[in-house]
């Protein structure tokens, strides 16, 4: 009888414990495949991206223009949304914005719908380079809108790191020691490569390591672990550290530099003489949305200058469609002067062993 | 037939509700753990034990199980030890509002569990209230470090999260101690004292060992804490599998650890659950 008691009664906390857990509510989409904008009155578009690419800043206008809710979840690495979209989260997004080193895969792996690319009207004014590129065509269909690109910025807080860092290096400066943050995904692997120059004559080396590279690059990670604060899951993270004085230096993309600043903080981004790698984002539309109209215009009204400009002063990333530049302010034309870094970039590709480049990653994070 | 019906239709409801959600979604992980992957992560159905062979040659999967099972153990003890002097001084000290305080126990998960991990933040942070009171106090002259984003912070959490599981069985077991035991032991001479240690403690070790179980088996499971409030030395096993489903998109390895640890917490609770029976020593219970 009294163990009874007891077990009834804790029973009974695990319940109250996890009922009061949060769980958010589960948004449906109905779209009606239609074009005419009026039937889609009051749907949800679900996307699925990166951090800052459902701002209400630009999705506002699109909302009311069109009586429908923009619905952003954030991804934190880009295995994070190739795993949700294998494990049935095509059908409850409908747009996603993978990065170059896994859009090729979600293209061959029929995960996404091909993109009507006559109905977005600005598709003519995307920069080429970026349009043409060959890894989200597929027998002649296209199937991602280039949206933005940028690097993994070296990121320091100017009010402690007082002279500009001009290598990588200094994450290991122990002065420094318990002051750095390092994203944690798989992209530190690249991160030592640069460091050591290993993508000096060959940019894919960083993402087709040997097992012997790898092995080599896990022991400098796991020598560095004495300067690492704490590795960030989500930019969101990232930011909250640099403004709660955890960190000084850490990787990180534009959008930490310009969210901080813009709270009056000082925090400055370089690319280091190794050079730094980066990334190039394209929206698709997931093969089971069942939004897809909605959703083709969604990218028809992200593609227009005003909207790309708008995107651009949130994140701080570069956009693809050049003729936003003329909605810039000064300050924010410098930042997308991608003349003075574009060659400096190593841009992600499909890494064939990511599975070994994670469990490296996790063996690095484990080592005591 | 019908009377048999009639006695086991109550079970009914609970009987589909764990088959559903409990028996298939395990045998499926059993099934997938022995399937492999491209290298995207697409499981391929087969039958191979790759995924096992894996977990017992890479001592990252086996050493992070034992050093999370190490921290539960250390988050159980702790968990115990604040639970016994609270549990006894309710059951025992308290005569009025007994039942408030011991609602006041559960207070606590009326917030999110996120929301709570949150706050440690802002204690523990270089910037937060414990290092500004122990600068201002002049106990130490800059930011301690350790504080936050370190297993210590981990830990810390994880004892104040779990604690209520501990105690509130510890408190029903303390009071269900029949109180004419007690008295006895003080009418033979016996110390407050010497009546816990001799009386109180064994009577309630069934209640403390089922509340340390739960301890020890929540921490073993939980990856949040050390994800919002780890350093880059705090890895749980969880936070493996978590890896492993939700980044690394490895599911039959996913699988093959999630089964590991099933056999592992399945042998905890056979354990347990015998030492809870061989300290029921109070049979004449009503």
């Amino acid at each position: 009888m009294r163990k009874r008691i007891i077990r009834l009664s804790v029973i009974s906390l695990l319940f109250f414990a996890f009922s009061s857990c949060n769980n958010p509510p589960a948004a449906t989409a109905d779209g009606s495949g239609k074009t005419d904008p009026a039937q889609l009155k009051g749907s949800t578009l679900n996307i699925l991206c990166w951090e800052g690419y459902a701002d209400p800043v630009f999705t506002k206008a699109f909302e009311e223009k069109y009586g429908v809710t923009v619905k952003g979840t954030y991804f934190g690495s880009s295995d994070e949304l190739v795993s949700k979209l294998q494990n049935g989260g095509g059908e409850a997004y409908d747009i996603i914005s993978p990065s170059s080193d896994v859009a090729g895969y979600i293209v061959s792996n029929g995960l996404v719908a091909p993109l009507d690319v006559k109905a977005i009207s600005q598709w003519d004014s995307i920069s080429p380079p970026l349009r043409n590129m060959a890894d989200v065509i597929n027998e002649g269909k296209v199937y991602g809108l280039p949206f933005t690109w940028g690097p993994d910025y070296l990121i320091y807080d100017a009010d402690v790191v007082k002279k500009e860092p001009d290598s990588w290096k200094v994450f290991q400066n122990p002065i420094y020691k318990g002051q750095v943050s390092l994203w944690d995904d798989i992209s530190n692997i690249y991160l030592i490569g640069q460091m050591d120059g290993m993508d000096k004559t060959n940019p894919a080396a960083l993402y087709n390591m040997t097992d012997d590279e790898l092995n080599q690059v896990k022991a400098q990670l796991i020598a560095m672990k004495p300067q690492i604060r704490k590795y960030w899951s989500t930019a969101g993270e990232l930011n909250n550290m640099f403004k709660n004085r955890e960190v000084a230096l850490a990787i990180g993309w534009p959008l930490t530099v310009a969210s901080l600043n813009k709270e009056g903080r000082h925090l400055r981004a370089v690319i280091p003489r190794e050079g730094a790698t980066g990334w190039i984002d394209r929206l698709m539309i997931t093969k089971e949305s069942k939004n897809k109209a909605l959703a083709m215009l969604f990218l028809d009204y992200v593609s227009q200058p005003e909207t790309m400009a708008k995107v651009l002063a949130v994140t701080n990333y570069n956009v693809s469609n050049p003729g936003s530049e003329r909605f810039l302010t000064p300050d924010l034309k410098k930042i997308a002067d991608a003349s003075q870094y574009f060659d400096r970039l190593n841009f992600w590709q499909m890494v064939k062993r990511r599975k070994k480049y994670n469990e490296i990653w996790n063996e690095v994070k484990s080592a005591q | 037939m019908k009377a048999w019906f009639r006695k086991y239709i109550l079970l009914l409801p609970l009987v589909i509700w764990l088959l559903v959600f409990l028996v298939l979604p395990y045998g499926y992980i059993l099934v997938q753990s022995f399937f492999s992957t491209d290298s995207f992560g697409k499981p391929v159905p087969g039958f191979t034990f790759d995924s096992y062979k894996q977990v017992f040659s890479n001592s990252l999967y086996i050493a992070t199980v034992f050093r999370t099972l190490g921290y539960a153990v250390i988050v159980a003890s702790i968990c115990v030890l604040l639970s016994l002097p609270l549990a006894y001084f309710i059951a025992f000290k308290v005569r009025r509002n007994k039942t408030l305080l011991y609602s006041l126990i559960a207070l606590p998960f009326w917030v999110s569990y996120i929301v709570r991990a949150y706050a440690w933040k802002i204690i523990l942070g270089k910037e937060g209230l414990l290092n500004g009171f122990l600068q201002w106090a002049h106990i130490t002259d800059k930011p301690v470090d350790y504080f936050l984003y370190s297993t210590f912070s981990t830990l810390v959490c994880l004892v104040y999260i779990l604690t209520p599981f501990v105690a509130i069985p510890v408190y029903a077991a303390f009071e269900q101690i029949p109180r004419s035991l007690m008295e006895a032991s003080k009418d033979l001479g016996a110390g407050s004292f010497t009546t816990f240690r001799r009386i109180i403690f064994p009577l309630a070790l069934p209640g403390i060992i089922s509340g340390a179980t739960f301890a020890l088996v929540l921490a073993m499971g939980d990856f949040l804490a050390p994800l919002l409030l780890g350093g880059p030395k705090t890895l749980f096993i969880s936070n493996v599998i978590q890896n492993l489903f939700g980044t690394s998109n490895d599911r039959p390895l996913g699988s093959a650890v999630g089964i590991i640890i099933l056999i592992l917490i399945t042998g905890i609770l056979q354990l347990t659950s015998r030492y809870e029976k061989k300290f029921s020593s109070l049979k004449a219970d009503n």
